[in-house]
């Protein structure tokens, strides 16, 4: 099953923080810092899978060779797409390659969404995306993969809001987060 | 600030307001900022009638809620009424919800709630709700029995939305792999859903599920042959691809059908596959996951992972760490002593070469290379060729090899080598200089000070304390132990370790790296010192002032390597006593005690003890040498002190120590005469009172100083019975024997083998030839220590030696040289030096913790200390335990109070029949009185239930007051007290039988109480 999803920017800045097991809020961070400053050193020329960050690894799979746990969280999947990494930690059941198809349905779906999506609009919508997420995969396990049904599951909650035009590009961090008052209350 | 508005804005009464201030705090919480203390608000907002509320609610409900969150006890009734909702996203918002919120007990009151959502008419109800009722199930597996038929019936269900038979598919693969001979009866649904095919995501999670339920089932294997061929054949998505090659690996298909001409087929099939993932697809992501499947196969088919031996090795040097670590943990899996050289050589020369990684490597060129989304394909069918597609870069730059790599990689070299009690070893010099390597490249550590408090509790274990180099010293003593024909060549290693002049020669250049080393090196060349060739430098270095510096368990080591050395150095009763041998010794002794004074008020109690100890005896030794007359004449021959030729290297000298299996000691027998319980000797008091009142007496001075230096005495003082003196002169012998027996490797060997090595190692870039040594003027440092140490007793050639003058040569070339060496060495096999390894010593037969990698003693215990739960883990080891198809002996909270709502009424029903039975009988005998008793006794009753003594007194009443028929009265009042739901009408004594489980404690008074009543 897959155990966290997790977004953030070139900045480690996190845009999406999904965990499906009850996590300390100070052990979310650590682990974010650790997979950020992993994800980070990589050239693009390297393949989407992530060594296990040593917060994972320390009680997982050790040196020996002993049958591995379908409960352990295994696999670190990332794709970076222009400003943004998204990330699924899951276990060994799931497909690696599968899910490197998963996130790219999610970003799609994301795309069509807000047409031409960018991570402005992620900040804005923190819901719409939190949304999106969950006509995916629900407790950790995919309900949906197919895109027009996510979009349209979507879409059925709720008109989804368009990216202010006057905001400009200046918007990333919290910087940003203090001017989206306007765009919150307006809903 | 924000935080600060965030806060006042929530506790306001406008909906709006405090729904926006929410989202902003779940917004906040991302970052880290607590938001526990709003889990209140989050309740109100939640209660909203408005979905847009309702939805920031639960989404700050997911992100916020823990384990521990009070509110969670009144959400629950709000997720209830939710899940009851007639608008579909209204009871999309629970569903996704309660997997993160969820608890054994709540799932057992929403459980009811949640049934009846299976057959909603939507499906994305239905779908969500199958996940939700699975993660139920992990909180409280009880609640999937109830839940299981349901899901059966939607999964069989062939016009079922193929949205929700998928989602019901990953549930079942999730519970799959627990419990697959529950879901053997699913085989032939999933099997056309196979057949069908559509859904990607859906086959591949069918595969796998069918790979963990044909060992079951072998007649499957027969059955998902062909789908599974012409899906390899046929499909256009690499993952669906890989899936199916990964489930016949692991599903035991390949042994299934092998031997036909199907299996030939197909095992050639997903063979060349996986291959062709390895090195013609140019696509990274497959080169992982390919090494990923061989990795599963290489327990079961070493013979299939070993054909692709070549690229496999290729990747140990890829550029990219996570296919490194991906290869060496294949390679770990399929080392064995022919390819174990080059396997080795192979990760040596990336520690040596790499740079050391900095941490602040800058990510600028990561970023912006891609602007924008890049949808691929529109459906999740999209080729994952395609979609996977990535710029492809490689630098020539050798890539900087992070810490914890560089640690893996050492900890994976000492892992192969020492497998087995080192089976696969066949050369142990190399073996020696390679830890002698590995020993300069070991990272630097950061040994924190309360790290070094902690390591004085386990003081004297070899434990990897994080630190490598410990285990490299691990190895290094090991061997000296286990193996004794390269005993010498083990020590001669040590003494070069152990050397301070050689410190900068040995050790990396920079930082702290493999200090740890120093504290098996300090315990070898104490044990072993009769081997030292240098026992001068040596000790020289073991007092050297840096030594204080070392880490106190290390420094304690040491303190006992001193005295061991000395006894080694200063031992020699052959040599006659002369001034200078005497001179020579006072000055080593004194610089020995002029070490150890200042130690003895050294903070780490163990150091304090030992050089308290060793100070005492050195002092006595110093006075020994002093007070001996030297012989003024050469050809005289005077003994020397006793004390430094028996009494000291007796403290030392005994038994071979010899490796000893963990679990040994428990084994040994309980001698059968054992008497813990009688007292040696009955007149202890008496004896210590005696003993006390004697050294007051005999505390005169000059006796003890008489009785230390007297040569007569001396030979009583030492420890050591006659007994064991005779064992000490037998196993000396016997280990010089050993040594030489290792010798017996005719000239006319050695020469060959020293012309076979050079014939093999002519092109490998880890060996120098002396000759052309010579000639270019370069030469190792290792090299010269072993040059000069050795004299011209070993045979230098014998041993490879890494080269440390790579830069000159090709890399390519040199890898090419690596992989062609390792094809070499499968076809010509190096004569094997017959080593004897000691393996460990144990009573009767092994333990299974002691039977695999015994010499490495930390496995075992890494692998005990597994039970420990993964940060992120979700466990579902209670569903293994719960079976689908029988019942349970537990039963849920749903069932049992379906059952018990029946019970319930069937026991009414038999009570009222009773009741009107005995009113009718009653009215029959006594009319007037029945009513009016049965209130008394009613009230009375509390009491009876206090105490016993009680019960009496109220049953003496009932007597007087009761009249004639009183035996019979008192059963009916008693019986009416108890039956709760009456009235005050009497109820017979024959309803015992339907009263139920849970009042069985009062009734069980009530017949107790009946004899006290008819007695009085």
């Amino acid at each position: 099953m897959i155990n966290a999803v997790l977004v953030f920017n070139n900045s480690g800045q996190p845009r999406l923080t999904k965990f499906y097991t009850q996590l300390e809020t100070s052990v979310q961070q650590r682990l974010i810092s650790e997979i950020f400053t992993l994800v980070s050193n990589r050239p693009n020329s390297s393949c989407n899978f992530l060594p296990l960050p040593p917060l994972l690894a320390s009680s997982s799979k050790s040196s020996t060779p002993t049958t591995p746990h379908n409960d352990t969280p295994s696999l670190v999947t990332y794709r970076h797409y222009a400003t943004l990494y998204f990330i699924i930690i899951s276990t060994s059941t799931e497909s690696p390659l599968a899910l490197l198809d998963l996130i790219q349905v999610f970003v799609e779906a994301l795309d069509r969404l807000f047409e031409n999506v960018c991570e402005l609009d992620l900040i804005f919508n923190f819901e719409t995306l939190h949304a999106t997420l969950s006509e995916l995969i629900v407790g950790g396990v995919v309900v949906e993969t197919q895109l027009d049904k996510v979009v349209d599951g979507v879409k059925a909650q709720g008109r989804v809001a368009k990216r202010p035009v006057n905001e400009g590009k200046g918007a990333l961090g919290l910087g940003g987060f203090g001017r989206g008052d306007g765009v919150w209350a307006g809903r | 600030m924000s935080l600060k508005e965030c806060k006042k804005e929530i506790r306001s009464n406008d909906m709006d307001l405090k729904s926006t201030a929410l989202m902003k705090l779940t917004y906040l919480e991302m970052f880290g900022h607590d938001m526990s203390w709003a889990s209140f608000n989050v309740l109100e907002v939640m209660s909203s009638q408005k979905y847009r509320h309702k939805r920031t609610a639960y989404l700050a409900a997911v992100q916020s809620f823990r384990r521990d969150t009070e509110v969670l006890m009144l959400a629950e009734n709000q997720l209830k009424k939710d899940i009851t909702s007639p608008t579909p996203t209204v009871i999309s918002l629970p569903l996704m919800a309660i997997p993160h919120v969820i608890n054994p007990s709540m799932a057992n009151s929403i459980l009811s709630d949640l049934l009846p959502r299976l057959t909603h008419s939507h499906p994305a109800i239905r779908k969500k709700t199958v996940v939700t009722l699975y993660r139920l199930a992990l909180v409280y597996p009880e609640t999937l029995r109830p839940a299981w038929p349901k899901i059966k019936e939607r999964l069989l269900d062939e016009r079922e939305d193929p949205s929700v038979t998928a989602a019901i598919v990953n549930v079942v693969c999730e519970l799959g792999w627990r419990r697959p001979q529950d879901f053997l009866s699913l085989a032939p649904r999933l099997f056309d859903l196979l057949v069908e095919g559509g859904n990607n995501w859906m086959a591949i999670k069918i595969i796998k599920l069918f790979a963990t339920l044909t060992p079951l089932e072998p007649r499957l294997i027969k059955k998902l042959l062909p789908p599974l061929t012409k899906i390899i054949k046929e499909t256009t998505a690499m993952s669906l691809l890989y899936e199916c090659i990964n489930g016949i690996i692991q599903g035991g298909i390949l042994d299934g059908v092998e031997g036909t001409a199907e299996g030939e087929e197909i095992a050639r099939l997903c063979v060349g596959k996986l291959r062709g993932m390895m090195v013609i697809e140019e696509d990274v992501n497959l080169k992982y996951v390919a090494l990923l499947a061989f990795e599963k196969i290489v327990q079961s088919h070493p013979h299939l992972v070993s054909l692709h031996q070549d690229v496999i090795l290729e990747c140990i040097d890829d550029a990219d760490i996570s296919i490194r670590m991906r290869a060496l943990d294949l390679v770990v899996g399929m080392v064995n002593s022919d390819n174990l050289m080059a396997i080795v050589g192979r990760l040596m020369r990336q520690l040596r070469n790499a740079p050391i990684a900095s941490s602040t490597e800058d990510p600028a060129n990561d970023r912006g290379r891609q602007s924008g989304v890049v949808p691929a394909a529109d459906s999740d069918d999209s080729d994952a060729e395609e979609s996977l597609r990535r710029a492809n870069q490689t630098s020539n730059q050798a890539p900087p090899l992070p810490e914890d790599y560089r640690i893996c990689v050492i900890r994976r070299i000492l892992e192969m080598c020492s497998r087995d009690t080192y089976a696969n070893i066949t050369d142990f010099d190399w073996y020696i200089d390679v830890l002698v390597q590995l020993v300069r490249v070991s990272p630097a550590t950061k040994l924190s000070p309360v790290m070094v408090h902690d390591e004085l509790s386990d003081f004297g274990i070899p434990e990897s304390k994080g630190d490598v180099s410990y285990e490299i010293g691990y190895e290094l003593q090991n061997i000296a132990v286990r193996v004794k024909s390269v005993r010498r060549e083990a020590l001669e290693a040590a003494q070069s370790l152990i050397l301070v002049d050689r410190r900068a020669q040995m050790f990396p250049t920079s930082g702290n790296g493999g200090q740890g080393v120093l504290e098996a090196v300090g315990w070898m060349v104490g044990e072993y010192a009769n081997l030292l060739t240098q026992p001068d430098g040596v000790m020289t270095s073991l007092l050297h002032p840096s030594t204080t510096q070392l880490p106190s368990h290390t420094l304690a080591v040491y303190l006992q390597a001193i005295p061991k050395v000395f006894a080694g150095m200063a031992g020699q009763d052959q040599i006659s006593w002369t001034p200078e041998r005497r001179t020579l010794i006072s000055l080593l002794l004194a610089r020995i005690v002029h070490f150890l004074e200042p130690l003895t008020t050294h903070p780490s109690l163990e150091v304090q003890e030992r050089a308290v100890e060793y100070l005492e005896l050195m002092r006595l030794a110093a006075e020994a040498a002093s007070s001996t007359e030297t012989g003024t004449d050469q050809s005289d021959f005077i003994d020397p002190p006793l004390l430094l030729t028996q009494a000291i290297p007796a403290l030392f000298t005994g038994l071979e120590l010899n490796p000893v299996a963990p679990g040994a000691q428990r084994k040994v027998p309980l001698p059968e005469d054992l008497d813990l319980d009688t007292p040696i000797n009955s007149n202890l008091q008496y004896l210590l009172q005696r003993a006390d009142l004697e050294t007051i007496s005999d505390a005169d001075e000059d006796d003890v100083y008489q009785a230390y230096n007297e040569r007569p005495h001396i030979h009583s003082e030492a420890p050591m019975t006659a007994a064991e003196r005779l064992e000490v002169s037998k196993s000396e012998p016997s280990s010089y024997q050993n040594a030489a027996e290792e010798e017996y490797l005719d000239p006319d060997i050695l020469a060959r083998r020293k012309a076979e090595r050079r014939e093999r190692y002519k092109d490998d870039p880890f060996y120098i030839d002396p000759e052309r040594d010579r000639d270019s003027g370069v030469s190792t440092p290792l090299h010269n220590i072993l040059k000069s140490s050795n004299g011209d007793e070993l045979d230098i050639d014998s041993i490879p030696i890494m080269d440390l003058d790579l830069e000159s040569k090709d890399r390519g070339f040199s890898e090419q040289r690596g992989r062609e060496e390792s094809t070499r060495a499968t076809v010509k096999r190096k004569p094997r030096r017959n080593f004897e390894i000691m393996i460990d010593e144990t009573l009767g037969l092994d333990e299974p913790t002691s039977s695999r990698g015994s010499s490495r003693p930390d496995l075992v215990r890494s692998s005990q200390a597994k039970g420990k739960k993964s940060l992120l883990e979700v466990d579902s080891s209670g569903l293994g335990s719960l079976s689908l198809e029988g019942d349970g002996n537990s039963k849920l909270d749903i069932e049992r109070r379906e059952a018990e709502e029946a019970e319930m009424a069937k026991a009414l029903k038999e009570v009222e029949r009773l009741r009107l039975e005995m009113q009718r009988a009653a009215e029959r005998i006594h009319p007037k009185d029945a009513p009016l008793e049965g209130t008394l006794v009613k009230r009375k009753k509390k009491k009876t239930k206090t105490a016993p003594i009680v019960s009496a007194e109220v049953a003496g009443e009932v007597v007087e007051g009761g009249g004639e028929v009183v035996t019979k009265k008192k059963k009916k009042k008693v019986k009416t007290g108890e039956e709760e739901q009456a009235d005050g009408g009497p109820a017979g004594a024959v309803d015992e039988g339907v009263v139920k489980p849970k009042k069985k404690k009062k009734r069980r008074q009530v017949l107790l109480d009946e004899p006290v009543a008819t007695g009085s």
